[in-house]
C-alpha cells in the first residue's frame, strides 16, 4: 500500500508542481500547454487501462474522445448561439442547456456506453484481427462524426463551446485519473487482465472470462477519453471532426509507448516527455517559419520526431521507460536493498 | 444497355486498382500475419517521385517506371526500418511501428515537399476519353482494366512457377516448416515487401492519375480500401484478396449507382461496420485461406 | 554426426528439455521414446534449429551449431520432418517436393532424379502430383514430408512421431520405408510413441522423462529393460 501512496504522491505532485510553476511564470502560452498536458494526461492515462493492462492496441480511443466532445458540446452551446452552430439539432436537444461541470461527466458517460454497447463481440478476437476491428471502429466513428450533421454539425467546425476548462479543473482531473488508473491496476479486476495479457491460455485455465475482463476495461478505457474529450472541447470552444482521427490517436499512442504502456507510472512520464519535445519542437519549427529561412512554411518536423522515437523505443526497449515497475515500487525497493546492505 | 457497359467498365477498372491494392496489403499479412499500416505511404511516394522527376522532361513512362521503383525501394525500407527489429518482440510492437513509419513518411512529404497538392506529370491519353458501343469512357479506366489483368497474371506467373513464388505461399501457411526447409526468413519476407512496393506502385498510377496530384494523406484510402476488401476476401488467401477487391468495387459502383446522396456520404461507416461484423464472424476473413494444416 | 551435450531450451518459463545429451553416429538410427510432454519434440526442434536453446551445445559434423538458424541447418545437410508433419496444404504435391530441394534449386538435373526417384518409392504420391498437399490423406501426407525432407538430399534426417495417427499396415510401410532410408546410410533420429516398434528397427535408444534421458542403452537391452514402463509413467 504504502508504494501506491508513493506513487500516487510523485505523480500528482508532478501535476502541482506544473500548475506551480506556470502560476508562477503567469505566462499565457504556458498555461494553455499546462491545460492541453493535464487533457493528454487523462486520455493517455485512459489508453494505459485498456491497452497496458490487457496488451491489445487499440485504435479507438480517439473515437471516444470524440463522442464524449461532441455530447458534452452538444448540450452546453447557449441557446441564442444554437441555431448557428448546431442548425439541425434534434428539437428535443434543441433547448436543452445544463452545466459544463453535469455535461463533461455526462460525456464520460456516453463514451462508456457507446463502448459497452457495441465492444463486447470485439474483445474475443486478439492479435492481428483485434487491430483492425478496433481500427475499424475508429473509422465508423469519424465516419459519422463527419456525417451525423443533427448532432455534430456534419465536416463543418462546431463553435460556441462554453469554455470552463481552466488550469485548476484540467489538474484536478487529471489528478483523479492518475488514481483511478492505478486503482484499477491494481484492483483484483487489473491484476486478472494483466494475468490475460501475460498469458491468456493460463488466465482462462485459471476461469478468468477473457472477453468480459477486457470489456470492462474497455469501457472504463473509454469513460477516460470522453471525459477527457469533453474538457478538450471546454477548453479549445471549436473543432472539427479532424480533431478526432489518426494524428490525434498517433500522439498519444506515442506517448504511451515510450513512457511504457505496463504502468502508469510510464503513462505519465510519457505525457511530460512528450509534451516537453513537442512543445520545444513546435517553438523551433515557429522560429525558422519566422525568420523565414525556407519559402515554404515548416510543418511536420514534431511527428517525424516523435514516430521516431517510438521506433527507437520499441527496438531498444520495448516496454518503453517505464517497463514494468512504478515509481513507487522503484523507490521502496531501492530502499529495501540499500537496508539489506 | 448502355447505362450496363458503363456500369461494367467502371466497376472493372475499379475492382482492378481495388485487386492490386488488397494483394499488396496481403502478400505482406499472409506471410507475417501482421498489418503494414504504412501500405498507404507506398502509393505516397510513387506520387512524389513522379512529381519530382516531373520536371525532367524524359517520357512519362520512364518517370513511372522510376516511381514505380521509388515504391519498391520504400516497400523494402519499411521491412527494414518498421517490421525487422521488433518482428520477434510482439505483434503490437510491429503494428506500433509500422503506424508510426506511416506518419513518418507523411510528415517527411510534408516537411521537405509541401501540405498542398502538387500535380504530377500524367500523359495525354490519361484525360483523353473514347467511345465504345455509345458509352464515352476515359482511356484510362480501360488502361487500369488492362494494367491488372497484366499485373495478375504476371503475379500469378510468379507465386506458381518460380521457387521463390513458391516459397512465399508456403511460408504463408508454415514460415517455420518453410525455414526448415531451407527457405532464408528475411528473403522471402522483403521479397514480399518489394512485391507489395511493386503492386502499390503500379496502381498509384492509375489511382493518382484519376486525381491528379498527390498529398501526404494520399495514403490513407487505399490503405482502408485495401483493408477492407482483404477482410472480405479472406486475409490469407491471394485469390481471396482479389475477389475481395472486386467485390468491394461492385458494392461500391453499385452503391453509387443506387444510393441517394445523403446516405452516400454514411458509406465508409456501413462499410466499416461490414467489416467489424466479418472479422468478429470469421477472424480470419470471410473467405476461407488455406486450411492451415495443423493435423495431428 | 550429432552430438547433443547438456541441452536445454523451453518455452518462456517452461522449461521442456533440461541438459539432454546424445549422440547419433554416422549411418545410424537412434530411437528417442518417451510419454507425451516428456520433451522429445521440443528436442528435435531445438536441433533442427527451429527453437532457440537457453542452455548446452549441438554439434553437427563436429561442427559447432548451437543456435543455428533452421536454414542454416538444413543447408549443413540435416531434415527434419516435424510431427505436426506441415504439409504446404495449398502447394501440390509436386510443389511441396520441389521445395524440399530448395536448397538445390540450382541443380536442375539431380533435383528431377531425386524427383524421379521419389515417385519411384512413393507411387501414391506421382498419382497425386498436382493435387493440393492439404486434400492427401494422413498416410500421404506423412510419405509427402518424409519424400519432401528427402528431397534436400540430407545426412541426417530428423522423424518426429512418423507412425502418429496412422493405421496398422501404414505404419509398417512406414517403418520398412525407414529401414530403407537406413540401408542408404542416412543417419537417422526417430521420435516415437510406438516403442515396441521403433526398438525393433533401432540400433541404440534414449528414453526421456520430463526433459531429461531416463535411460539410454542398445536398442535390446532398453527392449529387456523391464522397468521401460515405470520410465515412461514416471514411477
Amino acid at each position: 500500500m504504502k508504494r501506491h501512496i508513493i506513487t500516487v504522491g510523485i505523480l500528482i505532485g508532478l501535476v502541482i508542481l506544473v500548475v506551480v510553476a506556470v502560476e508562477v511564470a503567469n505566462v499565457r502560452l504556458f498555461v494553455r500547454i499546462a491545460i492541453n498536458l493535464c487533457i493528454m494526461l487523462v486520455l493517455v492515462l485512459g489508453l494505459q487501462v485498456f491497452m497496458g493492462n490487457s496488451g491489445i492496441l487499440s485504435f479507438a480511443h480517439i473515437g471516444f474522445m470524440g463522442v464524449g466532445a461532441y455530447t458534452s458540446a452538444m448540450l452546453t452551446i447557449p441557446l441564442q448561439m444554437r441555431g448557428m452552430a448546431l442548425p439541425d439539432l434534434y428539437p428535443v436537444l434543441a433547448n436543452v442547456l445544463l452545466s459544463p461541470y453535469i455535461t463533461i461527466i455526462m460525456g464520460g458517460l456516453v463514451a462508456a456506453a457507446v463502448a459497452a454497447a457495441i465492444s463486447y463481440p470485439l474483445m474475443r478476437l486478439s492479435d492481428a484481427a483485434a487491430v483492425i476491428t478496433s481500427f475499424a471502429l475508429l473509422v465508423v466513428l469519424h465516419t459519422i462524426m463527419l456525417h451525423w450533421s443533427e448532432v455534430t454539425n456534419g465536416p463543418r467546425t462546431l463553435f460556441g463551446i462554453p469554455k470552463v476548462t481552466n488550469l485548476y479543473l484540467a489538474a484536478t482531473v487529471a489528478a483523479v485519473a492518475i488514481v483511478a488508473a492505478l486503482a484499477f491496476k491494481e484492483s483484483r479486476l487489473g491484476i486478472l487482465v494483466r494475468a490475460t495479457r501475460d498469458d491468456e491460455v493460463a488466465a482462462a485455465a485459471m476461469g478468468a472470462n477473457i472477453p468480459n475482463l477486457r470489456w470492462i476495461a474497455f469501457i472504463i478505457s473509454a469513460l477516460f477519453a470522453g471525459i477527457g474529450g469533453a474538457l478538450w472541447g471546454h477548453f479549445i470552444t471549436s473543432f472539427s471532426p479532424k480533431a478526432f482521427y489518426l494524428k490525434e490517436t498517433f500522439v498519444i499512442l506515442g506517448m504511451l509507448v515510450i513512457g511504457g504502456p505496463r504502468t502508469v507510472t510510464g503513462a505519465v512520464f510519457g505525457v511530460f516527455i512528450v509534451t516537453i519535445a513537442f512543445e520545444a519542437l513546435r517553438a523551433l519549427e515557429g522560429m525558422i517559419n519566422q525568420a523565414q529561412i525556407f519559402s515554404e512554411q515548416v510543418a511536420g518536423v514534431t511527428e517525424i520526431v516523435l514516430a521516431l522515437a517510438m521506433i527507437a523505443v520499441l527496438v531498444f526497449r520495448p516496454g518503453g521507460l517505464l517497463t514494468t515497475r512504478e515509481i513507487g515500487d522503484m523507490i521502496v525497493h531501492g530502499r529495501n536493498k540499500r537496508g539489506e546492505k | 444497355m448502355v447505362g450496363l457497359i458503363q456500369f461494367i467498365i467502371d466497376f472493372l477498372s475499379l475492382g482492378g486498382a481495388y485487386a492490386l491494392m488488397a494483394l499488396g496489403l496481403v502478400i505482406v499479412y499472409g506471410i507475417l500475419k501482421l498489418v503494414n499500416f504504412a501500405y498507404g505511404e507506398l502509393i505516397m511516394v510513387a506520387g512524389y517521385t513522379l512529381y519530382l522527376v516531373g520536371g525532367t522532361g524524359m517520357p512519362w513512362i520512364f518517370m513511372a517506371i522510376i516511381a514505380i521503383l521509388m515504391s519498391v525501394l520504400f516497400g523494402i525500407l519499411t521491412d527494414y526500418v518498421a517490421f525487422r527489429p521488433v518482428r520477434a518482440k510482439s505483434v503490437t510492437a510491429v503494428l506500433i511501428t509500422s503506424f508510426a513509419f506511416s506518419t513518418l513518411l507523411q510528415n517527411g512529404a510534408l516537411l521537405f515537399i509541401s501540405p498542398r497538392p502538387r500535380n504530377i506529370p500524367l500523359p495525354d491519353i490519361f484525360t483523353e476519353t473514347i467511345e465504345i458501343a455509345g458509352v464515352i469512357t476515359p482511356i484510362r479506366n480501360l488502361l487500369t482494366i488492362a494494367t491488372a489483368v497484366i499485373s495478375l497474371s504476371l503475379f500469378t506467373w510468379l507465386m506458381r512457377r518460380t521457387v521463390i513464388g513458391i516459397a512465399m505461399r508456403a511460408a504463408a501457411t508454415h514460415f517455420t516448416m518453410a525455414r526448415m526447409l531451407g527457405v532464408p526468413a528475411n528473403l522471402i519476407i522483403t521479397s514480399a515487401f518489394a512485391i507489395s512496393g511493386l503492386l502499390a506502385g503500379i496502381v498509384s498510377m492509375f489511382w493518382l492519375g484519376r486525381i491528379g496530384a498527390v498529398t501526404p494523406g494520399i495514403g490513407l484510402e487505399p490503405l482502408l480500401i485495401a483493408f477492407i476488401a482483404t477482410v472480405i476476401g479472406g486475409m490469407r488467401s491471394l485469390q481471396g484478396a482479389v475477389l475481395g477487391g472486386f467485390l468491394l468495387a461492385f458494392i461500391d459502383t453499385g452503391l453509387n449507382y443506387t444510393l441517394p446522396q445523403d446516405l452516400l456520404k454514411f458509406r465508409d461507416a456501413f462499410t466499416f461496420s461490414l467489416v467489424i461484423l466479418i472479422l468478429l464472424w470469421r477472424p480470419e476473413g470471410l473467405l476461407k485461406g488455406p486450411a492451415s494444416g495443423q493435423r495431428t | 554426426m550429432i552430438k547433443v551435450s547438456n541441452l536445454q531450451a523451453g518455452y518462456g518459463a517452461v522449461r521442456a528439455v533440461r541438459g539432454v545429451s546424445l549422440t547419433l553416429g554416422k549411418g545410424e538410427l537412434v530411437t528417442v521414446l518417451g510419454a507425451n510432454g516428456a520433451g522429445k519434440s521440443s528436442l528435435m526442434l531445438t536441433i533442427a534449429g527451429a527453437l532457440k536453446p537457453t542452455g548446452g551445445q549441438v554439434f553437427f559434423d563436429g561442427k559447432d551449431v548451437t543456435g543455428a538458424t533452421p536454414e542454416r541447418m538444413v543447408r549443413l545437410g540435416l531434415a527434419m520432418v516435424p510431427e505436426t508433419r506441415d504439409v504446404f496444404p495449398d502447394l501440390t504435391v509436386a510443389e511441396n517436393l520441389r521445395l524440399g530441394a530448395y536448397i538445390r534449386r540450382k541443380q536442375v538435373d539431380a533435383v528431377q532424379a531425386d524427383l524421379e526417384k521419389m515417385y519411384e518409392i512413393f507411387p501414391r504420391l506421382k498419382e497425386r502430383e498436382h493435387q493440393a498437399g492439404g486434400t492427401l490423406s494422413g498416410g500421404e501426407q506423412q510419405m509427402l514430408v518424409i519424400a519432401r525432407a528427402m528431397m534436400s538430399d540430407p545426412k541426417v534426417l530428423l522423424l518426429d512421431e512418423p507412425s502418429l495417427g496412422l493405421a496398422p499396415n501404414l505404419v509398417d510401410q512406414i517403418f520398412e520405408m525407414i529401414l530403407e532410408l537406413k540401408a542408404t546410410g542416412l543417419s537417422i533420429l526417430l521420435v516415437e510413441q510406438n516403442a515396441s516398434k521403433a526398438l525393433q528397427i533401432a540400433d541404440r535408444a534414449y528414453v526421456l522423462r520430463l526433459g531429461e534421458i531416463a535411460a539410454e542403452g542398445t536398442a535390446a537391452e532398453i527392449s529387456e529393460a523391464s522397468d521401460l514402463h515405470a520410465m515412461y509413467l514416471g514411477g
